[in-house]
């Protein structure tokens, strides 16, 4: 990179850079300590319905982890966050259209063979 | 938004560089696309939950197949990977092109390392029995699973570039490192959606004595 653009860093940029530095070194850790959590809990001997919450809950904290701060959207313009969560939405839509659409209890999945 | 950010504003109507911009949208876009890919895959592992017939006409189960171990270590192999990602756009950003190298090439190997599980995992379930044709579950898991490892095949190929790139001196300054940026937003996204397929796909299969979705068949309209 030039030095002259190195140069043009203020010291109230490169502070910022250094808090998010330690702020990724604490994500990552917490992203492997919740993932380790994931693997044991699907073992615990507690009822699956308890399980398949907790592990969605876990899912959506690391999801929103990873976007907020390593894809720097906490940082960032709000218009970013809207633009990719209307794709999330729609995703999420998706399936709970498919879901309603199928009704999956009552299919004939004789109809797919 | 942060002073910093608001420092580094861009001379556009929205204040967000396009590139930025356009690079947000896709993934939007990819994001649906990879809503629908998950979405066929539980609502058919739902119709269809008694597994495969392999080459000898035995009935096997997923549960049988999945290696846990192999998959939580590619997990945690993609976010740690992601980790060094954030690491290489911040030292871009301060001007540290060697911290980025270093950087990137740990992203680089990781991302090698997760493809070769892939790869590894692929061979076995084949091996096993399990094929793209032979049942409605081979077909969901081998277009979800393997449209992700394309993802992160093209995003190491991309890297690569760009560790070359860095050599030539002309990945420098502002737009160089909004340009590390955009590739680190493609490489995160792989790793958010992997986050999703890793419980959604493979920890799912393994709650209760027969998995979530049972081992019986679904019952049948009258």
């Amino acid at each position: 990179m030039s030095s002259s653009h190195e140069a043009a860093l203020s010291p109230d940029f490169l502070a910022e850079e250094v808090r998010r530095y330690h702020h990724f070194i604490v994500l990552a850790l917490w992203l492997a300590v919740v993932t380790g959590a994931e693997i044991v809990l699907i073992f615990l001997p507690i009822p699956v319905a308890a399980i398949l919450t907790i592990l969605t809950l876990m899912s959506a904290g690391k999801f929103f982890a990873v976007i907020l701060w390593f894809m720097h959207l906490i940082y960032d313009k709000r218009l970013l966050f809207w633009c990719f969560f209307a794709g999330l939405a729609l995703a999420f839509a998706t399936y709970a259209a498919l879901l309603m659409l199928f009704s999956v209890d009552r299919i004939d999945t004789r109809w797919f063979s | 938004m942060s002073d910093t950010a608001a420092a580094h504003e861009a001379p556009t109507s929205t204040g967000i560089d396009h590139k930025k911009l356009i690079m947000w949208l896709f993934l939007a876009s990819d994001c649906m696309f990879f809503g629908t890919l998950i979405s066929t895959h539980l609502l058919y592992r739902k119709l269809f939950p008694a597994g495969f017939t392999d080459a000898e006409g035995h009935q096997r189960f997923i549960q049988n197949l999945f290696n846990i171990e192999l998959t939580s270590f590619s997990t945690f192999i993609l976010l740690m990977s992601s980790f060094l990602m954030a690491l290489a756009v911040s030292a871009m950003h301060k001007g540290q092109i060697k911290s980025f190298r270093r950087n990137v090439l740990g992203v680089i190997f990781f991302g090698l390392i997760f493809l070769g599980c892939q790869v590894y995992e692929f061979t076995h379930f084949y091996h096993e029995g399990l094929t793209i044709q032979n049942s409605v579950l081979g077909s969901t898991f081998y277009v979800l699973t393997g449209t992700h490892g394309t993802h992160v095949a093209i995003g190491v190929l991309w890297l690569i570039m760009m560790y070359f790139y860095s050599f030539t001196g002309k990945l420098g300054g502002h737009m160089g490192a909004l340009d590390v940026e955009i590739a680190g937003l493609y490489w995160h996204f792989v790793d958010i959606v992997w986050i999703i397929i890793f419980t959604a796909v493979y920890l799912v299969e393994y709650l209760g004595p027969n998995g979530i979705w049972g081992t019986g068949l679904p019952a049948v309209a009258k």
